[in-house]
């Protein structure tokens, strides 16, 4: 492992942006720089290395990029949280005449997918539209195959029943060449597009946003930020969900929401 | 980012282990008496669905406040605290606890490393690093980081662990740190916890 230190990661910073224009200024030191170690060793590099393998530009600094900014994720994780979602959120939510989703930040797709099985469950995906966004072009491209490998599935398949799947996950995806596909039904009420949280602004208004494990590579200053864009793209009475250790605290915003449940994190806006 | 607290003094005390390292965890609880002069952070293995939560399974054990933190709280003195399941648990250079969602490292998630090596790199004095029992190499980067930063780190003997392999890595990455053997290991954590 080789180890970096923050002077350094500044370096980095300043680097990336005069040759890509990406600006990580915003983003959380403490996880950037794991981030950044794990890129060099991965890549069987040292810092100053770095710095000279980056000046190629294109691809290359485009690469570290996706690298440091790609997210985890995988299908009903969390299957306490998709349970609360289905018994508190979905039952208010079955009336609305439409209903307007955003997964932001989705990486590649696999939340997306899990709501709009859940929707469908519920019976009401036929008036919903998933809106699912990314920074990364590269996410967004395989979110839109979905395709996943079958090792995952298995674990997605033990998550969606934990969360009270109501059939077994395999009625929702083909196998193809050993991987699993998702049925494109799931996805024509998905819309996957770029959308960067830090830079871009509201784009719709939405009864429900998921925004899981995504507050936490922001620095306190940009966090607040973007919740103020979250609340903004929430309808009056529309529900916001992050994940299980992030919180309303420190974001200025703790007033004009409700707790629906502390401990998965959900709120509802209700000024 | 500015400070989390005025808290010049915060210094902390790391403790990692995995398979074979719960009961040390519970008995090194038991020495723990309120109140004490830093914070006092725990990273056990432990499976994504675990749904034990640490603070209410000790809580008989201790009388300083436990919990499992929340991202951007402000680590604090006198204060016990748990690495979440399925997240990497960071130690900010802003005094503040940092969570992260990236790649497991040896297969886990809360890893050792991870939060051995951000405090390493945090700023934030280490009065003591400690590896106990478990089944893989995590923990031996970051413990090494520590022990060259000049924290002072301890291993639990590889002979008498339950499981020797992480304290074993541990040793083969930096001969330097401190053998807990059975006959003095809590002394020597009673000592370190004053």
């Amino acid at each position: 492992m080789v180890l970096i230190e923050y002077a350094e990661l500044e370096i980095l910073i300043v680097r990336i942006r005069e040759i890509s224009g990406f600006d990580f200024s915003g983003y959380a030191r403490p996880s950037l720089l794991r981030r950044a170690s794990r890129y060099l060793t991965t890549h069987k590099m040292d810092f100053p290395q770095l710095l000279v393998h980056i000046e190629q530009g294109g691809s290359v600094v485009y690469g570290l990029i996706q690298e440091l900014t790609v997210n985890y994720s995988e299908m009903f994780r969390d299957a306490d949280f998709f349970m609360k979602a289905k018994s508190e959120v979905f039952t208010y939510l079955e009336s609305y005449p439409t209903l307007r989703f955003w997964v932001a930040g989705c990486a590649t797709g696999e939340e997306a997918y899990s709501m709009a099985i859940f929707l469908k469950e519920a019976g009401f995906l036929g008036r919903s539209l998933i809106y699912a966004t990314d920074l990364s072009k590269k996410a967004l491209t395989a979110a839109r195959e979905g395709v996943f490998t079958l090792g995952n599935v298995r674990t997605y398949s033990e998550n969606y029943l934990a969360a009270g799947g109501k059939h077994s996950l395999s009625d929702y995806y083909h196998v193809a060449y050993n991987k699993a596909v998702m049925l494109p039904e799931l996805r024509r009420n998905i819309v996957f597009s770029m959308h960067d949280l830090t830079g871009d602004g509201v784009f719709n208004e939405f009864q429900f946003i998921s925004c899981r494990n995504v507050m936490i590579y922001f620095t306190l200053e940009l966090r607040q930020k973007v919740f103020r864009l979250l609340y903004d793209s929430l309808s009056m009475l529309g529900f916001l969900c992050l994940g299980k250790r992030e919180t309303l605290r420190y974001s200025g915003l703790e007033e004009n929401f409700k707790v629906i449940d502390s401990t998965l994190n959900i709120y509802q806006k209700i000024r | 980012m500015s400070n989390a607290t005025d808290n010049g003094s915060l210094s902390l005390v790391l403790v990692g282990g995995s398979s074979g390292s719960f009961a040390i965890f519970e008995e090194m609880l038991r020495l723990v008496r309120n109140p004490i002069s830093f914070a006092l952070i725990f990273v056990l293995h432990r499976g994504k669905s675990s749904t034990a939560v640490l603070p209410q399974l000790f809580k008989n054990k201790t009388n300083v406040a436990m919990s499992e933190p929340y991202h951007l709280d402000p680590i604090e003195e006198n204060s016990i605290y748990f690495a979440y399941p399925d997240y990497h648990l960071l130690i900010g250079p802003d005094k503040r606890f940092h969570y992260d969602c990236s790649d497991k490292d040896f297969f886990s998630r809360p890893s050792i490393d991870a939060t051995f090596i951000s405090a390493a790199v945090s700023g934030i004095p280490v009065k003591a690093a400690m590896l106990f029992s478990g089944s893989s190499a995590d923990g031996a980067f970051g413990m090494k980081a520590l022990a060259e930063k000049g924290f002072p780190t301890y291993v639990q003997n590889p002979a008498e662990a339950e499981s020797p392999r992480m304290p074993e890595q541990a040793l083969l990455a930096y001969e330097k740190h401190r053998v807990m053997v059975d006959g003095n290991l809590f002394s020597i954590i009673n000592d370190i916890l004053q």
